[in-house]
């Protein structure tokens, strides 16, 4: 009985050999599994680079008053050139404007793309503009590098 | 001696087993790690609250300019409290970073009233100014941020005027002026000088002979020929410099 019970056992070794294998290659996936969307969270260096990007445009424009008189003025095309200029190129941009009472003011696209699902960072933005009709604008940047 | 050997060898996959948990809890913590100095990296290199502030210093400094404009061009000194308070209220709505107070004082200290400083004096000198105090402040979890800054918009007109008698009451007259934005030199948008006879204001035209040079550093000469028949020659300058604050001087022109 004895011997039959040995000859059982180590005939099932390779059985069981096969299941600690099993058993390891398991939790090593799992822990690839666990720790893979980890490394490919958000990039957040590169959406900080675009924010910090999109508000020195938007302050190289306001500096001087430009963008407010831009704005006043309806110069939509002007104010996209100007973007086109300042943002380097390959970068996505959707600009929109709105007054104090959150009414849309831009009545023609301020943008390079209309590309749907990019991975976007917004800025937002106050602007007064200089003139001695003070007008205040919220000014909403939409920013995204191709993926 | 031979149980033990058997013992060990029926351990053995027990061992891979905590190995690779071993092996698995070092990948786990390695990429915790990288993660958590990734993190701290982005906060350390890009701090969009930097240019949050300087956009509300320059939003507050654009709500002064466009105020003084419209004080300067004849409008009620209340426009600059009615636009402070709309700044204000705009301001204290973001809540990008957490919860924004903005607050102002206006300038009291002599000469100025309410924020304002209006000299347009008839000794060469003329100044259009503005001033106020704002304190902002942005609070959230783990952030807490104070900024005091104080904004002051001046524009500053000197005019210097002399006379050559041509014969009977004709006159040469040459007006050099100097316009200042903040104490530094500032390109004019326009500007009208005025002589005066008679006690009225005359625009001197191309039949006087009027002629401007611009020295491009916010420095002008103006001369023309006139008829005035009073021994002193009053001139005016009236201009508005780029950010539409409007400023004038009256000089009386010395003979030469």
């Amino acid at each position: 009985m004895g011997t039959f019970i040995l000859k059982m056992i180590s005939n099932n070794k390779g059985q069981i050999r096969t299941i600690e294998a099993f058993l390891a290659i398991s939790v090593m996936f799992s822990v690839l599994v666990l720790t893979a969307p980890m490394s490919s969270t958000p990039d957040f260096e590169k959406q900080g680079t675009l924010k910090k990007l999109g508000t020195n445009v938007l302050i190289e424009l306001d500096n001087n008053g430009t963008l407010g008189r831009l704005i006043e003025g309806g110069n939509w095309t002007i104010l996209k050139q100007s973007m086109d200029l300042l943002l380097p190129t390959g970068v996505f941009y959707n600009l929109t404007v709105y007054d104090e009472n959150l009414q849309r003011v831009n009545t023609q696209e301020v943008s390079n793309t209309n590309q749907q699902g990019l991975e976007a960072v917004v800025i937002q933005y106050l602007c007064v503009t200089q003139s001695s009709d003070t007008r205040f604008y919220t000014i909403q940047l939409q920013l995204a590098w191709p993926q | 001696m031979k149980a033990r050997e058997m013992n060990k060898k029926q351990n053995k996959g027990q061992v891979i087993l905590i190995a690779v948990l071993a092996m698995a809890l070092i990948l786990l913590s390695t990429q915790i790690y990288v993660f958590e100095v990734q993190m701290s990296t982005i906060n350390l290199n890009s701090n969009p609250l930097n240019d949050y502030l300087f956009a509300i210093k320059l939003g507050s400094r654009n709500v002064v300019i466009g105020s003084i404009a419209n004080v300067s061009g004849g409008g009620s000194h209340t426009v600059f409290v009615a636009n402070l308070d709309k700044w204000v209220a705009l301001v204290d709505k973001q809540n990008q970073f957490g919860r924004s107070t903005l607050n102002y004082t206006m300038e009291e200290t002599a000469p100025y009233m309410s924020g304002i400083w209006l000299f347009w004096g008839t000794e060469g000198f003329g100044v259009t100014s503005a001033s106020a105090h704002f304190t902002f402040n942005l609070s959230d979890r783990g952030v807490d941020a104070d900024l005091s800054y104080f904004i002051n918009i001046t524009t500053t007109l000197m005019v210097e005027g002399t006379y050559r008698t041509m014969g009977a009451d004709e006159k040469e007259v040459n007006v050099t002026f100097n316009l200042l934005n903040e104490g530094k030199s500032a390109l004019a948008d326009q500007f009208t000088l005025y002589y005066q006879v008679l006690g009225s204001w005359l625009v001197p035209n191309a039949s006087n002979n009027y002629a401007v040079s611009d020295y491009g550093n916010g420095t002008y000469r103006a001369s023309f020929r006139a008829s005035i028949s009073s021994p002193n020659v009053e001139v005016s300058v009236r201009i508005r410099d780029q950010r539409e604050v409007l400023v004038q001087a009256n000089a009386t022109c010395s003979q030469v």
